[in-house]
């Protein structure tokens, strides 16, 4: 499997899911369900590459940090 | 061991990167801050200035008079700023509730941490902190700086934010106390470019490592900690600005049992200085502190008189483990029993100094309040090599971050969860047997839950064979 299939894994999960902000963990569950082989590292580095071109963005929560799709929900400067 | 930086180090030269002038910036006399009002009225910040110690209300005033005295275009964010700051802050006590929301924002682009977000919920009456973001600034192993690079980080903050900052917040950080969003990339270029200076770590992310002076200055310290502590910083960058873990998670290194860092208290992850052979005695020296040649603690306590030296009251009885005695003046120490609490080293510095074989004790778990309450590290690995690249020690790290984020729910320490799910299974990860002083108390439960390992014939067992032996 391709960082590119975790990418849309994660993308259809932060689109599709109930929650505007998601933990971590809440990704990699998403990806191992459809890959169960998916190690954590690739599942993080699916995630970063998504934050670098702007796909997704970091929220804090403030003292946990979560990931979210730009644009829903509260965005970062709220 | 000299420091081998992993990227060409800048010179910064204050008298070529400063923003102000020595005249903006001693733009005030102590007279007229004695008699200095800020625009509201705040009682209890008042009374605050009246303790026996310098207060934080004091320094925010001085700040907010020097503010007031700049010229508009020489601040980007608002002259107002330190005020309103002390008027919410009296407000809130007014109240008996912050009026700080948090969160939002996070960091700058593609950092997942180093940026606290902070809005206040009443900005129509304190409109100069409306966002007032906290930068978490990764300090300095040990905390060394140079003036130059002090003042021009000081020069920038003053121009881009608050002016007003701490040094240094629990984890260890440069903090820097309030800025606009706009500002919060600005800062960060001046700080990477100018500075050569990064972030710290906040959220879920590895925080910013933190170590005592070590080697630098203490004939004690067992470790090189400043260069674990920068070692494991550069080697984990990923970790610390790119969150992946449940929650929080934090390294601190102490030279030596002393503990001047407190690494058994503030981190998930705590490595303590050690060694595993014999303290080591020089006899003579004994004698000299026997006989008043020398000073116990190097002379700390001499500030009243103690009366005379007494070996046996001041160092022996004190042995936590007893393990000391002076046999026909000859101080004796059965080492196998020594517990490292440093005690006579310290009181006895020329006498007595830590072993030759050193390396580092691994202690893990401790953590702040929240669930179950605060609680020390366990000490896990009684004794580990610690020479770089520190290999055998980031084998441990990330066999423990593998469980950890496997196992942790959201929001769970690495403490709590070998609460949860035991000390037993947490020594499987770190494959260390159990030793007696990891036991806390005596087991409350009665059952004893055994390995399939460790019972002969596993649990399987033949029902015919069973039988045979015993009628239905």
């Amino acid at each position: 499997m391709s960082t590119e299939d975790y990418k849309q894994v994660i993308l259809d999960h932060a689109t599709n899911s109930k929650k505007t902000k998601l933990y971590f963990s809440d990704l990699k569950k998403a990806v191992q369900k459809q890959y169960p082989d998916a190690k954590t590292r690739m599942v993080k580095q699916a995630a970063t590459e998504l934050i670098n071109d702007g796909t997704m963005i970091y929220y804090s929560t403030g003292s946990t940090t979560m990931y979210g799709l730009k644009g829903r929900g509260i965005t970062e400067d709220q | 061991m000299a420091f081998e930086p992993k990227e060409e180090q800048k010179t910064i030269n204050y008298e070529e990167a400063r923003i102000y002038s020595q005249e903006e910036l001693s733009n005030y006399t102590e007279e007229e801050l004695k008699n200095y009002k800020i625009k509201h009225d705040v009682p209890d910040l008042d009374d605050l200035e009246k303790g026996p110690w310098p207060s934080f209300v004091t320094d925010a005033k001085r700040e907010d008079l020097h503010r007031k005295k700049l010229n508009d275009e020489r601040l980007l964010i608002s002259k107002n700023c330190v005020e309103d700051l002390l008027g919410q802050l009296q407000l809130s006590f007014d109240h008996g509730e912050t009026h700080w929301k948090h969160g939002g924002i996070v960091g700058v682009f593609g950092y997942g941490g180093g940026v606290i977000g902070r809005y206040s919920d009443v900005q129509e009456d304190f409109p100069g902190v409306a966002s007032f973001h906290t930068l978490r600034v990764n300090q300095a192993a040990s905390k060394f700086y140079d003036t130059n690079y002090l003042r021009t980080l000081c020069d920038m903050w003053e121009y881009r934010g608050s002016g007003l900052l701490n040094m240094h917040g629990s984890t260890g950080d440069i903090i820097l106390l309030g800025t606009t969003t706009e500002q919060l990339e600005p800062v960060f270029h001046e700080m990477t470019h100018e500075l050569q200076q990064d972030l710290g770590g906040s959220g879920s992310n590895l925080r910013t490592p933190s170590c005592c002076i070590g080697k630098a200055r203490c004939e004690w310290s067992c470790i090189d900690t400043q260069d674990m502590c920068y070692e494991l910083t550069q080697f984990y960058q990923d970790e610390l600005h790119r969150p992946m873990f449940p929650y929080k998670f934090k390294f601190k290194f102490d030279g030596c049992p002393n503990g001047c860092v407190a690494s058994i208290a503030r981190s998930d992850m705590s490595f303590i200085g050690t060694w595993k052979d014999n303290i080591k005695i020089d006899q003579d020296k004994v004698k000299a502190y026997i006989n008043g040649e020398a000073q116990p603690n190097a002379g700390s306590h001499n500030g009243r008189d103690w009366g005379k030296f007494d070996i046996q009251k001041e160092v022996i009885d004190r042995c936590p483990t007893g393990c000391m005695s002076l046999e026909n003046g000859e101080l004796k120490i059965d080492n196998e029993n020594c517990n490292r609490c440093m005690h006579c080293i310290n009181v006895m510095p020329q006498a007595l100094r830590p072993g030759d074989d050193k390396g580092v004790t691994i202690l893990f778990g401790a953590k702040a309040p929240i669930l179950e309450g605060a609680q020390m590290s366990v000490m896990t690995i009684p004794f580990m090599k610690a020479e770089p690249p520190y290999d055998n020690i980031k084998d441990v790290i990330e066999n423990v971050w593998d469980w950890w984020m496997e196992e942790g729910k959201n929001r769970e320490r690495l403490g709590e969860l070998i609460q949860r799910k035991t000390l037993q299974e947490f020594l499987k990860v770190v494959g260390v047997p159990a030793a007696p002083q990891m036991v806390t108390a005596p087991r409350a439960n009665p059952y004893i839950f055994w390995k399939e390992e460790d019972v002969p014939g596993g649990f399987e067992r033949d029902v015919e064979d069973y039988r045979s032996r015993h009628k239905r």
